[in-house]
């Protein structure tokens, strides 16, 4: 996935590189900027690691006019425009993170938008490491979408990000005939061609996401979000999109965290309000 | 169990294929996973079920109170459909359970009286091998979190599956004469109370009957939606939705509750 993106994507603008460059020449420098709260700086820092900087990766990618409109099967473009725009989104934010000398990026906010001409997504998190640690090559890193405080209970039990996974499929939704439509109006009955064509993206959505998990040599994907259903631009196109943190045990065994039960003495929120009702 | 019509589509076979080889997808959160770990499970992926249904017709008289039980079949058929399906995957994958269920309905620009329903959740599976399925011979099913979930466990009690009970209900209008003689009045309206009760009281009933069935000692986490969904404000869903559980025999202590004061807002 990312060998496409690194073709077809042009390097980051020379203002932004320049924006770069004095936290690259303050090795070890005292500032660093990140939208952490402080418990998770805290938390970051109880496991040895420290951010760096806010980085950010940013990719629109375009689609042809009329694609949306009348078809079958696949809408192949906007699914190719989906997976290139999170891909250059991606490898964007992996140049930024490796070039402010992090080994990864937690707490990404992902901004993901389909529109009739264009697929958007923006990235943007902070760039992590272990304490006073050495730049690492930009392949070695991960990002993920997982909080400061996730990364770091994951770490805790051993286990460790490697990466985003996404998946998406676009398909038409099969019309029904006149027919059809008048003999079902007043029946109970399943529409299985519309629930066929679900099913379709839905699999080729997850499968995707599947196979870029596997190609980071995940073993798992946690906190899978899923955003179905059809476009607003075009009632009889679905999409189906999917993506999540690729995760593998790190340690000899998953280390268990044994929980214990507490009662929080905090006031209680107002249930119920007489005046609004609510 | 798995042995009558396996209706999935081929590329999900395929999927489900490629998690049985130690892939899992799943979307706990981090908490979740790792207590969903602690409780001695371990997810095996991401399942769903998904049916577009076309609700029928049915007429309701303006002044009369009653159930409207065509549209509670269709009701109950989607939902069935969705959550066998989401099943069926949990079963292929050769899973005890699956927590964190939810169950939606959408409805679609391109059917005005067609939705889809949704059955979404991860399937996970014991770690000692043990079969912690229900007394059908299923995955058990349940819509807890992974910290309910582990909290359930700790009290020795395991879900045996999300029951469900629906019924939707048209609710009379009221005459012009009763609304005049009441105008003006604090008085209660029995012929709403009445319907309202009733209607809920036919969906708690079905709940409790598919608890029943699953031979369950009770229901956790019990909510009930009413949604008038497309239909018009007098007719109402009423939807009961919870978690069976049984106890499980093994032995528990329960530890004592720390109480805290947390520092965050």
């Amino acid at each position: 996935m990312s060998d496409v993106a690194n073709d077809r994507s042009p390097d980051l603008a020379a203002v932004v590189r320049a924006a770069f460059a004095p936290s690259k020449s303050q090795k070890g420098g005292a500032s660093t900027t990140s939208d952490l709260s402080i418990d998770e700086e805290l938390n970051l820092h109880a496991i040895g690691w420290e951010p760096v900087e806010l980085v950010s990766g940013y990719s629109v990618f375009s689609t042809p006019v009329g694609l949306w409109s009348w078809g079958q099967g696949e809408i192949v473009a906007a699914t190719e425009a989906h997976a290139h725009a999170f891909a250059n989104a991606i490898s964007r934010i992996h140049r930024d993170a490796a070039a402010v000398g992090a080994h990864g990026v937690v707490g990404v906010a992902i901004e993901r938008s389909v529109y009739s001409t264009y697929t958007e997504v923006t990235l943007l998190g902070t760039a992590v490491r272990p304490i006073g640690a050495g730049a690492i090559n930009a392949s070695g890193l991960f990002v993920s979408d997982l909080s400061a405080r996730d990364f770091s209970r994951l770490m805790i039990a051993g286990w460790q990000p490697l990466g985003l996974a996404t998946g998406a499929s676009f398909v038409y939704a099969p019309r029904r005939t006149m027919g059809a439509a008048l003999t079902q109006q007043s029946q109970n009955i399943e529409l299985t061609n519309y629930t066929e064509a679900m099913y379709n993206a839905r699999e080729m959505a997850m499968e995707r996401m599947q196979q870029s998990a596997l190609s980071m040599n995940g073993t798992g994907v946690v906190e899978v979000k899923v955003v179905e259903g059809p476009m607003t631009f075009a009632s009889h196109a679905i999409g189906f999109a999917v993506w999540g943190t690729v995760v593998r045990l790190a340690a000899q065994s998953h280390r268990p965290m044994t929980p214990s039960m507490v009662v929080s003495l905090d006031d209680t929120r107002v249930a119920f309000d007489a005046a609004t009702l609510e | 169990m798995s042995d009558h019509v396996n209706d999935l589509p081929e590329a999900t076979e395929r999927r489900l294929e490629e998690l049985e080889h130690g892939l899992f997808t799943s979307d706990l959160s981090v908490n979740e996973f790792l207590l969903v770990k602690e409780a001695g499970f371990h997810p095996v992926g991401l399942v769903m079920g998904s049916s577009i249904y076309h609700t029928g017709i049915q007429t309701r008289k303006w002044s009369q109170s009653q159930e409207l039980t065509k549209l509670t079949e269709a009701m109950y058929n989607a939902r069935e459909l969705a959550m066998n399906r989401m099943e069926e995957e949990a079963a292929e994958l050769g899973a005890d359970g699956v927590v964190g269920v939810r169950l939606d309905v959408n409805y679609y620009e391109w059917g005005k009286d067609a939705a889809e329903f949704i059955a979404v959740g991860t399937a996970v599976k014991a770690e000692d091998g043990v079969s912690r399925r229900n007394k059908l011979g299923k995955p058990f099913t349940s819509d807890l979190s992974g910290q309910d979930f582990w909290t359930l466990s700790q009290t020795g009690y395991a879900p045996q599956g999300l029951v469900m009970g629906t019924c939707v209900y048209h609710i009379a209008h009221r005459g012009l004469g009763q609304a005049l003689s009441t105008t003006g009045q604090n008085v209660e309206l029995p012929n709403f109370t009445q319907a309202l009760y009733e209607a809920r009281e036919l969906a708690m009933t079905r709940m409790q009957d598919e608890s029943t069935r699953l031979g369950a000692s009770g229901i956790v986490g019990v909510r009930l939606e009413e949604k008038s969904h497309q239909w018009g404000s007098h007719t109402i869903e009423f939807l009961a939705l919870g978690t069976a559980v049984t106890r499980t025999g093994d032995p528990v202590t329960l530890t004592k509750p720390t109480t805290i004061i947390s520092l965050d807002n």
